[in-house]
């Protein structure tokens, strides 16, 4: 036994060789500032009940990746204008026609995979990026959509940053938000419009199935044991971190795929902070 | 006393419908005014136009200024203000949401006696203390109108008294012109100095005892309302 453990950590650390590819620098950067962007816009998506608007984005922006390879265009640009056109049509259906938003995204949802399904039918043969687009590949990142996924989420960390009170008034309330000031119907479209091309940068990781799981999971567990909005978004983005890095440094010891092995590692994290609520309960109490 | 709020010809259409018709009414400062009327008579619809939150036709002024240019100097108090109980943001969290200072979270916080719940989670409060808390972030920047749309809705007596002494200190102390949407026509009496009564149109405004009248009653309630609750004022 005592033979076997020395043999088990060098065979680890001959694994973590791996992390002196570009390919697996460029994973691990990417994965660090996407977990930082979709957990801190997790926060919202959590308090206004939007889960369901990040997954009708990942599934509708189908479009525009079968745009971008239809028409040899880098399909990640293509997806983040679609996405963005997306939130302002669900905005706009919303607010004009006063529909409940799931109804105003389940028509976005399904028209954007019709076309994207439909566009991709026409080009026959096997299609590696509707693939990637399906399970997401960490490992696939090249440096220029490296590059786009950093700029992208810099703008967007930003703008929360600055936003920061006037976000949070507006998914409390949006008649307080308007008594304080708050322009909502600026920043209301605006955040449907980053919250979309958050969800479209995760696709690149996570894929459209899962990208859900990094808006939602690091926040769902955040929550569970902050007692303070401060230590909900700093927990949130810290949670994030964790699960990315622990579901890629595993991916990497088990040879198992990235994206399942990054939200399993969100169901970990979840579930140790129900067992920490569990005892530690007495917090939550006046 | 100055007109703080001046409405003319003020009209509301939602879906095709009339919502308020022709309104006509100034409102001075220093006025704890009473905005009574049945269900759907345009009550909360009127207290959005002065916030501007609403498209309307007509004109509104507050301080001389458009609703939405006057906001700086208006507290709200919302008639329902649900959100999700488990997420965690504390007393003192939310009224920074909306206020820039510290002390005056603190003074705001100790005028509606919630100093001590600063750190207490906000969705751990009762209907009572969480409508403390929404009254101290609406009287935080220090307004000089505070609009309040159904403020008692869900609290108990004890609760509903406190609340209307804290709206008098207001008042009284501190200058703040009150505006408040109400159901309870025997508040009336007690807590305003002027009544607005509305039923899509002002059937009547002024002074509560020479506003009430059968007539105004009748028109706002219907015959039999009018009648009872006019007796039950005349015996009180």
């Amino acid at each position: 036994m005592a033979e076997i453990r020395p043999f088990a950590i060098m065979n680890i650390m001959h694994m973590l060789d791996i992390f002196a590819y570009p390919f697996m620098q460029r994973a691990v950067i990417a994965g660090v500032i996407l977990a930082a962007l979709l957990s801190v816009l997790g926060v919202y998506v959590l308090l206004k009940r939007m889960s369901f608007f990040s997954d009708g984005i990942a599934h509708a922006s189908l479009a525009g990746i079968a745009i971008g390879i239809i028409f040899s265009w880098p399909p990640l640009i293509v997806a983040l204008c679609l996405s963005a056109v997306f939130a302002w049509v669900i905005y706009w259906i919303e607010r004009k026609f006063e529909l409940a938003s799931d109804t105003a995204i389940g028509i976005l949802f399904t028209t954007g995979m019709a076309v994207g399904v439909l566009l991709i039918s026409m080009r026959p043969g096997y299609q590696p990026e509707l693939i990637s687009f399906l399970f997401g590949n960490i490992l696939a990142i090249q440096k220029d959509e490296l590059w786009v996924i950093a700029l992208v989420s810099m703008g967007i960390i930003s703008f929360v940053a600055l936003q920061f009170r006037p976000l949070t008034l507006l998914a409390l309330d949006e008649e307080l938000a308007h008594a304080a000031h708050v322009k909502t119907t600026l920043l209301q479209p605006l955040f449907y419009m980053i919250l979309s091309l958050a969800v479209v940068l995760g696709i690149k990781i996570l894929g459209v199935i899962l990208v859900s799981a990094l808006l939602i999971l690091p926040s769902a567990s955040a929550r569970i044991v902050a007692l303070s909005l401060k230590r909900f978004v700093w927990l949130s983005v810290c949670f994030a971190e964790g699960i990315v890095l622990a579901g890629i440094l595993s991916s990497v010891v088990f040879n198992l795929p990235t994206g399942p092995m990054i939200v399993l590692s969100g169901t970990c994290c979840f579930v140790i902070a129900l067992v920490l609520r569990t005892f530690r309960s007495s917090d939550y109490s006046l | 006393m100055d007109i703080m709020i001046s409405i003319r010809n003020l009209s509301v259409i939602r879906d095709g419908l009339e919502v308020l018709q022709n309104i006509h009414a100034d409102i001075r400062a220093g006025e704890i005014v009473a905005v009574i009327g049945p269900n759907g008579a345009g009550k909360s619809t009127l207290l959005k136009c002065l916030l501007g939150f609403l498209i309307y036709t007509g004109t509104i002024t507050i301080f001389g200024k458009r609703p939405t240019h006057a906001l700086d100097q208006i507290g709200y108090v919302p008639q329902r203000f649900t959100f999700d109980k488990n997420f965690p943001l504390t007393v003192a969290e939310f009224l920074r949401l909306s206020c820039d200072s510290q002390p005056a979270i603190k003074h705001a916080l100790k005028e509606v006696e919630m100093d001590a719940y600063h750190d207490a989670l906000l969705g751990r409060l009762s209907g009572g203390q969480l409508q403390r808390v929404l009254i101290a972030r609406a009287i935080a920047n220090s307004p000089k109108l505070l609009l309040l749309d159904e403020p008692t809705t869900g609290i108990d007596l004890g609760g509903e008294k406190d609340f209307y002494e804290i709206i008098a200190h207001q008042n009284q102390q501190h200058d703040v012109t009150i505006v408040m949407v109400s159901h309870e026509v025997n508040m009336v009496y007690t807590h305003a100095t002027h009544v607005l009564c509305l039923n899509k149109s002002v059937c009547g405004m002024g002074r509560p005892n020479e506003t009430l009248t059968r007539d105004v009653l009748e028109l706002l309630y219907g015959r039999d309302t009018a009648i009872r609750d006019h007796e039950h004022h005349a015996h009180a």
